[in-house]
């Protein structure tokens, strides 16, 4: 029994080094069918759907359930994720259960969004637009090849990137097997916990109406009212509002974005949001 | 100088190019710095383009979509800013704030798209209900292929054709409508939670989204590092609890194996 499990773990080795170069190369469709509802969602799957197939070959079901996974939200940073997408699918490739891998993708992506975002927008961005730009005063055509250079070499690193990540997994898993059930339950209660904090920090709405109590003095519904009572009520009771929807109403996802969106647009015009 | 039909047409390749980059924020070639640069080429004079390229780029370093926010589109504002200096004469500088409303009406346009393409999911939801990877491929291509050719459009438009009825145009957008893109930007993703909690929530596991969303409503952080640490708290904290339980069961079990192997003696 016990040589057998070990034998189906070898055969699970499917993906090979070309491979998780091609992976690092093809993270770069993550935001190929970027959208307000899910974000990076369809790219994410898009960018490891030849290896998920590779995979799964013959078991249809099997890559179903991965594909529904896959197309979860998402919203990470553009430069790193190929770290990410090897981590995953190293725990796909020896079929992991399916709880541990959401769980440790949903607790991973933002995390790695916000540490991309200092190095890359708010840091590597600064530095060499100020430097090339510089050279561009006196036209100075060095300027745009040094930036673009640098930009090519951040590119390139994508394919280090995928293999960091997927050796990382790969390390990781035999110590996962022997706790499967628990690592599973773990995971889970890591990326809930994230969902928690992603809702707070991406779901915006803002009241701007306010009431006129007297000449001079009105009531701002948000800042004296909704704040007072919590902060970030209002995403929080919308994002409850839609699971419902979704949960227990089955109400299609495509409902909700119409509804949202129209609701937006009317909002905006009446100066509510 | 005017724009002749073919600079036209290179300036709206240039666009393509640069507009699948911009969404898929792979080269950086849709930087302001390398866009400048491009358009001052194919309108042969490099040397604005690229002065044009520092100014425009230093002005839009500031300007990121880090976080989701959608700044002001640095494609049209590379094009624009050295078509304008190059056909009105003026400095760079000043073509920068020219080029402003053509840089607003694309920022709208993908605004626009951001919002609707929320509903391709669905049928990306299909594809993968049914392990479709073809045709989960052409939904998933469709959305970068409509964004590079409007692109294409815009540029080709804005440069060649109207510049007059563009500006104008952008001019006539109401304010609410641009607001309301950016309020429905806020609040869409609502749904996507909604549908990442249906697959992941359970009862027991309320707490811990209560945990996570208090934590970043009250740690006013850039980044959700801190409820991560949280939850791998939470989660080792868990770990250790369900080992000890498991090994407290499998020693309950032992011993109750024995005494049950003694009452079936009897």
């Amino acid at each position: 029994m016990a040589s057998n499990a070990t034998e189906t773990r070898e055969n699970q080795k499917v993906l090979t080094k070309r491979d998780i170069t091609k992976l690092g190369l093809r993270s770069v469709l993550l935001q190929a069918s970027f959208n307000y509802e899910r974000m990076q969602a369809g790219g994410w799957l898009y960018a490891m759907l030849p290896f998920l197939k590779k995979i799964y070959k013959n078991d249809k079901k099997g890559l179903s359930e991965a594909m529904k996974d896959h197309l979860e939200f998402i919203n990470t940073s553009p430069p790193l994720v190929p770290f990410l997408m090897g981590l995953i699918l190293s725990l796909e490739e020896s079929k992991e259960k399916r709880n541990t891998i959401n769980g440790l993708k949903v607790a991973l992506f933002g995390p790695l969004a916000g540490i991309g975002d200092a190095i890359f927008w708010f840091t590597i961005l600064p530095i060499v637009a100020g430097i090339t730009a510089s050279f561009c005063k006196d036209g100075n055509i060095l300027g745009p090849i040094i930036f673009f250079l640098v930009y090519l070499a951040i590119f390139l690193m994508r394919i280090f990137w995928a293999h960091t990540g997927y050796s990382l997994g790969v390390r990781a898993i035999a110590k996962i097997k022997d706790n499967s059930e628990v690592i599973s339950k773990a995971a889970s209660i890591l990326g809930v916990t994230v969902i928690g904090g992603l809702i707070a920090t991406y779901v915006h709405i803002n009241v701007l109406a306010s009431f006129k109590i007297s000449p001079g003095h009105s009531i701002s519904l948000q800042k004296d009212f909704f704040d007072h009572i919590f902060p970030n009520i209002l995403p929080l009771g919308y994002t409850f509002l839609m699971y419902y929807f979704l949960k227990k109403k089955n109400v299609s996802p495509v409902i909700l974005i119409l509804v949202t969106f129209v609701m937006a647009i009317i909002l905006s015009f009446l100066g509510v949001l | 100088m005017d724009i002749t039909l073919t600079q036209g047409i290179i300036l709206a390749v240039i666009a393509i190019i640069a507009g699948f980059d911009f969404w898929l924020e792979g080269l950086y070639i849709f930087r302001p710095m390398i866009v400048c640069t491009l358009t001052g080429m194919a309108l042969g004079d490099t040397t604005l383009g690229v002065v044009a390229g520092g100014l425009t780029e230093l002005a839009f370093a500031g300007l990121t979509p880090a976080g989701g926010t959608q700044p002001p589109n640095p494609i049209l504002a590379g094009v624009m800013t050295v078509v304008l200096a190059h056909t009105t004469g003026s400095n760079p500088s000043t073509a920068i704030g020219l080029a402003l409303p053509f840089s607003f009406l694309m920022q709208y346009i993908i605004l626009f798209y951001y919002s609707i393409f929320s509903v391709f999911m669905q049928k990306a939801d299909k594809y993968a209900e049914e392990a479709d990877t073809k045709g989960f491929a052409r939904i998933t291509i469709l959305p970068m292929v409509i964004v590079a050719l409007t692109y294409g459009v815009v540029v080709f438009l804005s440069a060649y054709v109207a510049q007059e009825p563009m500006k104008d145009l952008v001019n006539a957008m109401p304010k609410w409508l641009s607001h309301g893109f950016e309020i429905a930007g806020g609040i869409l993703p609502a749904v996507g939670f909604g549908l990442l909690m249906k697959v992941m929530l359970k009862g027991k596991y309320l707490p811990y989204l209560m945990i996570g969303f208090l934590a970043a409503s009250f740690i006013k952080f850039g980044n959700l590092l801190p409820v991560a640490v949280i939850g791998a708290a939470a989660a080792i904290y868990q770990f250790y609890n369900d080992k000890e339980k498991a090994e407290l069961e499998k020693r309950v079990a032992e011993s109750g194996n024995v005494g049950g192997g003694y009452e079936d003696g009897i």
